[in-house]
């Protein structure tokens, strides 16, 4: 875990700040050259716990009481090393802040009461060394305390968070199993619904009938199932699942294999279009008219458009009801289009069926609308 | 005409007649099935049966199908992309590489898009929709045998996207990455809003032999470029 990590810098760290000091003091010591074997002793206690604490299985009672005493040891041989006048005129003990690792040990591997109950008893050793009690040698046990506080908590947030997170990777392997097996139960309803539509045809009679509704009910699935990417950018909206939706038996989306990414309202807007345009030809075509709707990812636009084979709008047609004061199919489809700055080409003759064409610029960018195809 | 194979009883009894005298002209065209659902399984190699078409093998996994079909050279694979073993992909590198005379056409049922554009990159030359019709399942096997490359809607609006993309992102696609003339992009449009080979014919003035050329070349391309891609992916990869 990153705590214990961070311990160990602070391990590093706070040694190398007790070898600065104790090179700078260690001539006006009582016994200068002991304070080098306690720096060793500092030094290779530090290597072992950092080694040790890098282990989870080896962060239990034994090592962190080691941990305390060897510390504990530490700071009170500075009596003896440094002596008892230059301690109570503030000189430093050996150890300094080095004192501090066991207690931010303990406040990670058992919580904030056990890390404050470390913080005390080394604090306590320290004053013991200095033999008196001022504000300025119990602010360093106070800090102690709070960082054993502070620590501890962290640690029980990350606890918390990592069970958090074990917890939502269960989940999500969990529906990733249950969506493996739902796409193989799709693949099989599909393939059945296939059959059962292509032999109902063969069949002819009520057979037929049933293979027409298979039909039906298989392309809705494949518009359900068909999977989504994600938004690359939070309000943008995948405009082939969007148009997915439209598919039937009578109904073919064709789509690149990647999204396309379009705004929420230009999807909106643009799904209602085709709404209508879909609705148009079921109201006036025969039956069995077959619609396509083409969607098209240019750089600078999204074209969608929607072709029938039906018998084509007669000549006259949009106007007319433009003058009876309805608003035609087109009519709707050209206020939507107009509205995102887009443009419409509608084409249309008794051989060719209709075409409907609607292009919208990405981001602002003119549209330049094509030469509708002969 | 296409092939020697008609989709009706009277052209399989044709065949096998004419199989007799003239072999190396009008040979059964030979079929191999690869789908994990005996049912559907079933049912193709009887159509085609009936078709007159030899079903040399219906086989459930995509390892042992690229096995059988190195022994019983199937001229055409009809193969769906879902197999339990291997990707669709993977089958026909399989199949290609050790017949690259096969033609493969891709059948699905649930129209996943990226999965039958790789299909089709990989050297698939057709694809279907399982719901497809009869007589529209046997002209696709038949135009595949032909050598034809058998477009709907759905795979032109896929590949049509493909080269934009390519054409958007020129850093993706690698050096000498395809792009369309604009009368195959005319083309490609016009299939993949539906319109059949003859109308598109009619609407742009060209013979139905050269639409049918236009959308072949832009799989060729496709094809070519996923080749030397993944040559240049090897190399750089040092294998």
């Amino acid at each position: 875990m990153t705590l214990w990590r961070a311990l160990a810098v602070f391990r590093v760290v706070t040694l190398a700040y007790a070898v600065i000091l104790t090179a700078r003091n260690f001539q006006r010591y009582d016994h200068p050259y002991a304070a080098w074997v306690v720096i060793a002793v500092m030094a290779t206690w530090s290597v072992v716990t950092i080694s040790a604490y890098a282990w989870p299985r080896a962060r239990g009672w034994p090592l962190l009481a080691a941990d305390v005493v060897v510390t504990a040891a530490c700071v009170l041989s500075s009596r003896w090393i440094v002596g008892p006048e230059l301690l109570s005129d503030g000189t430093p003990t050996l150890t300094i802040t080095w004192m501090a690792c066991p207690v931010v040990a303990v406040a990670i591997a058992r919580g904030r009461s056990w890390g404050a109950a470390a913080a005390v008893a080394l604090g306590a050793c320290d004053l013991a060394v200095r033999g008196l009690i001022t504000q300025a040698t119990v602010t360093g046990t106070v800090i102690m305390i709070m960082a054993a506080i502070a620590v501890g908590h962290i640690a029980l947030l990350a606890d918390q968070a990592q069970e958090r997170l074990r917890l939502a990777a269960e989940v999500l392997a969990v529906n990733r199993e249950r969506e493996r097996l739902a796409r193989g139960i799709h693949d099989s309803v599909l393939q059945v619904l296939a059959l059962v539509q292509r032999r109902g045809a063969e069949l002819g009679g009520e057979a037929a009938e049933l293979g027409r509704l298979a039909g039906e009910q298989e392309a809705a699935l494949r518009a359900l199932v068909s999977p989504g990417d994600a938004a690359p950018v939070s309000g943008m909206v995948d405009l082939r699942e969007v148009l997915g939706a439209h598919a039937s038996a009578g109904v073919t989306v064709s789509a690149p294999a990647t999204g396309v990414w379009v705004r929420a309202r230009v999807a909106h807007e643009l799904d209602a279009a085709v709404g209508a345009a879909v609705d148009n030809v079921r109201r006036h075509c025969p039956e069995d008219v077959r619609t396509w709707i083409l969607v098209e990812d240019e750089p600078d636009a999204v074209t969608v458009t929607v072709r029938d084979e039906g018998p084509g709008i007669p000549a006259g047609r949009l106007e007319q009801a433009e003058a009876e004061g309805r608003l035609g199919v087109a009519q709707s489809i050209l206020g939507r289009l107009r509205d995102l700055g887009g443009t419409v080409t509608i084409t249309s003759s008794p051989s060719a069926g209709t075409e409907i064409e609607l292009c919208v610029g990405r981001s602002g960018a003119p549209t330049k609308a094509r030469s509708p195809l002969a | 005409m296409r092939g020697p194979v008609r989709g009706t009883h009277e052209g399989s009894l044709a065949v096998s007649v004419m199989a007799v005298h003239e072999p190396e002209v009008a040979r059964t065209i030979r079929v191999m099935v690869v789908d994990d659902h005996p049912m559907w399984r079933e049912g193709v190699a009887r159509d085609l049966a009936e078709a007159g078409y030899e079903v040399v093998a219906a086989i459930g996994e995509g390892a042992q199908a690229v096995r059988v079909a190195a022994a019983v050279r199937p001229d055409v694979v009809v193969l769906d992309l879902q197999l339990p073993d291997c990707s669709g992909v993977d089958v026909i590198h399989g199949l290609l590489a050790a017949q690259p005379l096969t033609r493969v056409l891709v059948l699905s049922a649930s129209g996943e898009h990226s999965d039958v554009l790789e299909a089709v990159k990989a050297g698939a030359t057709g694809y279907l929709m399982k719901s497809a019709k009869r007589e529209e399942f046997l002209d696709a096997v038949n135009r595949t045998a032909a050598g034809e490359a058998v477009f709907t809607a759905g795979l032109a609006g896929l590949v049509l996207g493909e080269f934009r993309r390519l054409a958007a992102r020129p850093a993706d696609a690698g050096p000498n990455a395809p792009s369309l003339t604009d009368r195959e992009t005319e083309v490609l449009r016009l299939v993949a809003k539906g319109v059949g080979y003859k109308e598109i014919a009619e609407r742009l003035g060209l013979s139905h032999r050269t639409v049918q050329n236009h959308v072949q070349n832009t799989l060729n391309k496709l094809q070519l470029h996923n080749r030397v891609e993944l040559a240049r992916y090897a190399i750089e990869r040092g294998l």
